[in-house]
């Protein structure tokens, strides 16, 4: 686990990495929401919905097999309740595929269902973060008004997680190495809570010695930061277009098409 | 144990939903956020963000679990950080770290975040600070056998009740199909294993810290000696557990009269009815496969034994209706279900295990 290996590209440069993380955070968001205002049915409504994801990785120049393999690894949870969905509803549903007319189980479309909704929102979120550095998503957050102590408290974590992961594996390597697969149950289960009973003693020591030398760099309670975001005009076009968008994606094309 | 891998996905709710919680969620951080700040002394300002990274670290410290080898649990967190800082720090810093691991690892949807801060923060926090508390009690010298059940009890139930909640909030939204009652099951089944672990692991950890710095368990003194787990306490804990396993189990068996009902007719009418015959279990059996695996349903003159519906259009009315469909059947798949998600659980904590083993050979390949 590593710092550069999680994210990456988010570090690149590219007309999408240049957006105000403003307006990306704002678009995905409104993306998401009407993702999953569809109704439990709707599968070929969706279709339309793959080009906004799939147009900012482009730009963005993140390979799409990154964010592919991400939906691999965080699907079982969904992938179950997707296999189990055509045991419960059998109900007979009427799919209109172009000149085609189909009877399917209400189950296998709803499956069909959550899977696409599944795949596109984490492409769109992959999408938002492999293109806007972390620090500048939480920027972001602060002139969208979030509170501010949570905000501070996300830059801590991100800034430390790395950090302190780095500690947890060699400590777990150094204890491995020293034969902890053999011991007893009673003995492993003590060296567990060493291991992160010390990690937390020394977690608490690690935010006090920050926070001196935050007030020795002149903290007053107010965090200071240079703000890196500026709103151009094509910023504003991209927000505007992206509306327009989606407006067309949840009301015109299955209005139109299906 | 992946607890990650149960966080509540966007495509299990509608909007109403994802509103209404994603308010109740900035409401409890509001509240939470206020008291930290009166609690709190200015010092420990960082505290609970590099705490939050803490947390991502603890999960890093695996513990192989004793009959099931290459199954390791690990620590979930959310009760810990309520004992050891308290529920209100406890809500901040796990509502940071899953707005963390939705933002950088993708993992739980962005509009369920209001859920996953309530199932997996502010519930095992409140709930689970208060048990250990009535447990503990307020004496300065606690026997290691009440802080383990303490933190066994706030595990258990802290963490089930969070799970617990993620079948009702997905039976609000409505977005799909399977019966409350059995999803119910098998979340709580799920998370009966992974709390009593995370409970075992909270006290090996609390037990270190009891002698090492006991201040930060509130305690007055240091304990001498070493705190060793007692097997009354522990035998007690896994009656316990194991109970409530099998009261869960029975949940599933008790809808499953139903499938016995249908046999017990076929005995009774077999030849009189046979023209509306209710379906044998190896035609039931046929019938669920191919239900399963071919995605057009048949259109056999037998009745279909899970009440299929023929709605003539896709609108949500119908839709209700077929939807709390229970039958034996279907508690069968309930007990699948559990059955399935811990092998899944099983075998992607084994692919990520093997997969971490070596972390500075993956980043040089990448």
């Amino acid at each position: 686990m590593h710092h550069s290996y999680v994210d990456r590209f988010s570090q690149g440069d590219s007309p999408v990495h240049r957006l105000d993380a403003r307006v990306k955070l704002a678009a995905v968001i409104a993306y998401t929401i009407v993702l999953i205002s569809f109704n439990r049915y709707v599968v070929a409504a969706l279709t339309p919905l793959t080009i906004a994801p799939l147009t900012m990785l482009w730009f963005g120049r993140v390979p799409v097999w990154f964010a592919l393999r991400r939906v691999l690894l965080l699907c079982p949870f969904i992938a179950m309740l997707c296999l189990l969905s055509p045991l419960y509803d059998r109900g007979l549903q009427h799919v209109a595929f172009g000149p085609w007319r189909l009877h399917v189980t209400g189950g296998w479309l709803m499956a069909a269902s959550i899977a696409a909704k599944f795949t596109l929102g984490l492409l769109a979120l992959t999408a938002l973060t492999c293109t806007t550095p972390f620090p500048l998503l939480l920027e972001a957050m602060r002139k969208l008004r979030l509170p501010k102590l949570l905000v501070m408290q996300l830059g801590f974590l991100y800034r430390y997680i790395f950090v302190l992961i780095d500690q947890a594996l060699r400590i777990r390597r150094g204890r491995d190495f020293r034969g902890a697969a053999r011991a007893p149950m009673r003995r492993r289960l003590s060296a567990v809570g060493g291991i992160v009973g010390s990690l937390f003693i020394r977690t608490v020591e690690r935010s006090e010695r920050i926070y001196v030398a935050m007030c020795a760099r002149g903290y007053s309670g107010e965090p200071h930061s240079l703000s890196q975001l500026r709103f151009r005009p094509i910023d504003g076009l991209l927000l505007a277009a992206t509306g327009v968008y989606l407006v067309a994606c949840r009301w015109l094309g299955p209005a139109v098409f299906f | 144990m992946k607890i990650l891998a149960m966080h509540m996905a966007n495509e299990l709710l509608n909007l109403p939903v994802a509103g209404i919680t994603l308010l109740v969620a900035a409401g409890a951080i509001t509240v939470a956020a206020k008291r930290a700040q009166k609690t709190l002394d200015p010092e420990r300002l960082p505290l609970m963000g590099v705490i939050g990274a803490f947390v991502f670290a603890a999960q890093m410290i695996n513990f192989t679990l004793p009959g099931m080898p290459g199954t390791s649990g690990h620590l979930g967190g959310g009760v810990l950080l309520a004992v050891l800082l308290g529920p209100a720090a406890g809500i901040i810093t796990i509502a940071s770290i899953l707005i963390v691991q939705c933002l950088i690892f993708q993992d739980g949807g962005l509009l369920a975040l209001g859920c996953n801060i309530i199932n997996m923060g502010v519930v095992p926090c409140v709930l689970g600070w208060w048990l250990y508390r009535t447990i503990i009690g307020k004496s300065d010298t606690v026997p290691a056998w009440r802080q383990y059940l303490a933190a066994w009890a706030a595990c258990l139930f802290g963490v089930t009740a969070g799970a617990a909640l993620v079948p009702i909030e997905a039976a609000f939204a409505g977005r799909f199909s399977i019966p409350v009652t059995q999803f119910l099951a098998v979340m709580v089944g799920v998370h009966l294993l992974i709390g009593a672990v995370e409970g075992v692991i909270t006290f090996a950890v609390l037990a270190y810290l009891r002698q090492v710095r006991p201040a930060c368990l509130g305690l007055g003194a240091a304990i001498a000696g070493k705190v060793v787990l007692s097997r009354k306490a522990a035998a007690f804990s896994l009656v316990i557990t194991a109970l409530l396993l099998a009261g869960v189990v029975s949940w599933f068996a008790s809808s499953y009269p139903d499938g016995l009902e249908w046999s017990y007719l076929e005995r009774e009418y077999g030849d009189a009815q046979s023209a509306i015959k209710p379906p044998s279990d190896a035609i039931v059996v046929v019938d669920n496969v191919q239900a399963k695996y071919a995605p057009l349903p048949d259109y056999s003159t037998r009745p279909a034994p899970l009440g299929t519906i023929a709605a003539e259009h896709a609108d949500e009315a119908t839709a209700a209706d077929a939807w709390p469909n229970v039958s034996g059947w279907g508690s069968l798949a309930g007990v699948i279900g559990t059955i399935g998600t811990l092998v899944i659980v099983y075998v992607v904590a084994v692919l990520l295990g093997r997969k971490r083993k070596m972390p500075d050979h993956e980043t040089q390949q990448a």
